[in-house]
């Protein structure tokens, strides 16, 4: 575990401190010439007319939440798929490993994603992916 | 010890080589979309203050140059903290995320040395799974930097950008998933070998999948048929409307890395990583040669994926935000379900006894996997939404043909 996890981290600081020094470099070799027009919102040269953070499109957040759970859903059927395929072996609750792959896992995965469709099918007659 | 100087050999090489790759790629799609549209493209930068031009191989470099000393201001409206962390955030995951990609296993020979794996994370078991988590980090890169900005610009391309990237996940996750049922395991290195082992790749017996994760892959990457998120025309830069300098230039290597790690991907999920029938062997580990070579058939598989992505760059034009959505949730989501119970089902009864009957396994997939695709294909075709929401109104039509001849 320790292995696998350390470079990973190694990587991840490696990169961090990369992005710093491009930000640093870019600090520190650019002119600087501040002016008003450079400090306002760009709005394709007229004067910004209103604030931005506005109520917008509650559509966003319908994919959102949509998201969230087809997303979720997927994670759960990552293990699901290595199991059926017969890459892992669960211990039965009888202590003996199973032969081969387990007894009704089609079926379960099955039931899970007919549950899925049952969703995406009640999703899509609401109209959250219709968009306009 | 060993582990943290190897470790940072791999690093430093993964790093390196993909600035360069990025910063070349940039050069080399300049150089394709002038040929597409039979202009010269970038010819003159060659060595400084000589006359030597050397094909414009000197481009990328000056234009990073030019990326460093370029004024880096900060507007005055954006939220300091988050404007400076968003494309640091977006250049980071882009990167990391290349810590699953495995380059295959080499043997150097000398006694008393393991194999090495040519991969920064070695004996990550759950390497699709990391690369899926990390690169949804993007959308973070992207919403916080339209957020920070305050800029209406900024603000619309990052909603926009937003919903792309997370409403294509899920087709991706589904067109990986039809590979994971095939393999039964979650390391990307396994999945090689199992393609290399039988000599079929899974192009071969998921094209469905491949379609779906292709167009994902597309629209992941915010390539053009997908660039809703930077429509020029009509949102000027998109979410990053407000950066400069340097920070400009970590979104857009960000972007073109996306784009590197979906041809990664696609040749390590659908093409066979670096295999290649009669020339790299089979087996999981190879000797010094072999090994170089299987890396070099690997970047030329990922460099052709890559030159499709430019072409098809200039092939086909922007969708509308409607078509879109409607792509991603009512057509690839679908057909990305098909093919995983498809799967499924081919592995839990039709398998076996096809097999038993003497019939080659390969060639019995492929034909229902390409038989699938066309029925798939056919089906959707046949529902057709997008392509209906296309015609005009009928009833306006109507009305104008009534007012005519009225008049």
């Amino acid at each position: 575990m320790h292995g696998v996890v350390f470079p990973l981290v190694l990587f991840f600081a490696s990169l961090v401190g990369l992005a710093v020094a491009l930000l640093l470099l870019g600090q520190f070799c650019g002119p600087r010439r501040v002016t008003d027009v450079k400090r306002m919102p760009y709005e394709s040269g007229m004067d910004p007319i209103h604030p931005t953070r506005r109520r917008f499109d509650v559509r966003f957040s319908l994919v959102a939440i949509a998201f969230l759970i087809f997303d979720v859903e997927l994670l759960f059927l990552y293990p699901w798929a290595v199991v059926f395929a017969g890459g892992a072996q669960p211990e039965l609750p009888s202590g003996a490993a199973a032969a081969g792959r387990p007894p009704l896992v089609f079926a379960g995965g099955m039931v899970f994603l007919v549950l899925l469709v049952l969703g995406f099918v009640y999703d899509w007659r609401k109209g959250v992916f219709r968009w306009r | 010890m060993y582990l943290v100087i190897e470790s940072l050999i791999k690093i430093v090489v993964i790093i390196g080589g993909l600035m360069g790759a990025a910063a070349y790629l940039v050069l080399v799609e300049r150089r394709v979309a002038a040929w597409i549209q039979d202009r010269r493209g970038p010819n003159r930068v060659g060595i400084p203050l000589t006359e030597i031009r050397l094909f414009g191989l000197g481009q990328p470099i000056a234009d990073g140059v030019k990326f460093i000393f370029k004024e880096e201001f900060v507007p005055g409206h954006v939220d300091r903290l988050l404007y400076v962390a968003a494309p640091m955030v977006m250049f980071i995951a882009a990167i990391v995320l290349f810590a699953a990609i495995p380059f295959g296993t080499v043997d150097l020979g000398i006694a008393g040395w393991a194999p090495i794996n040519l991969v920064v994370a070695p004996g990550l078991d759950v390497g699709i799974i990391y690369i899926f988590a990390v690169s949804s980090i993007a959308v973070y890169g992207v919403l916080l930097g339209s957020w920070a900005s305050n800029n209406k610009y900024a603000f619309f391309g990052g909603v926009r950008s937003a919903a792309q990237l997370i409403s294509y996940e899920i087709p991706l996750g589904v067109a990986i998933l039809g590979v994971v049922l095939a393999t039964g395991s979650l390391r990307l290195e396994a999945i090689v070998e199992a393609q290399a082992a039988t000599g079929v790749w899974n192009v071969a017996t998921q094209p469905l999948g491949l379609l779906v994760f292709l167009v994902a892959s597309f629209a992941e990457s915010g390539r053009l048929p997908f660039d809703l998120a930077e429509s020029e025309q009509e949102l000027v830069g998109g979410f990053h409307t407000e950066y400069s300098g340097i920070k400009l230039m970590m979104y857009l290597v960000a972007e073109y890395l996306h784009m590197i790690a979906g041809s990664f991907l696609i040749v390590l999920l659908f093409f066979g990583g670096w295999h290649f029938w009669g020339l790299t062997g089979d087996g999981p580990v190879a000797g010094i040669g072999v090994a170089l070579v299987r890396i070099a058939v690997f970047l030329a598989k990922v460099l052709a994926v890559i030159l499709f992505f430019m072409i098809a760059r200039w092939s086909w034009p922007r969708f509308r935000f409607d078509q879109l959505m409607g792509l991603a949730w009512k057509v690839m989501l679908p057909l990305g379900l098909v093919n995983l119970v498809a799967v499924a089902v081919w592995i839990e009864y039709l398998r076996t006894p096809l097999v038993a009957a003497g019939l080659p396994e390969g060639l019995v997939m492929a034909v229902a996997g390409w038989l699938l695709l066309g029925v798939a294909g056919l089906a959707a075709t046949a529902a057709a939404p997008s392509a209906r929401d296309n015609r005009p109104d009928r009833s306006l039509v109507a009305r104008y043909r009534d007012a005519r001849e009225a008049r």
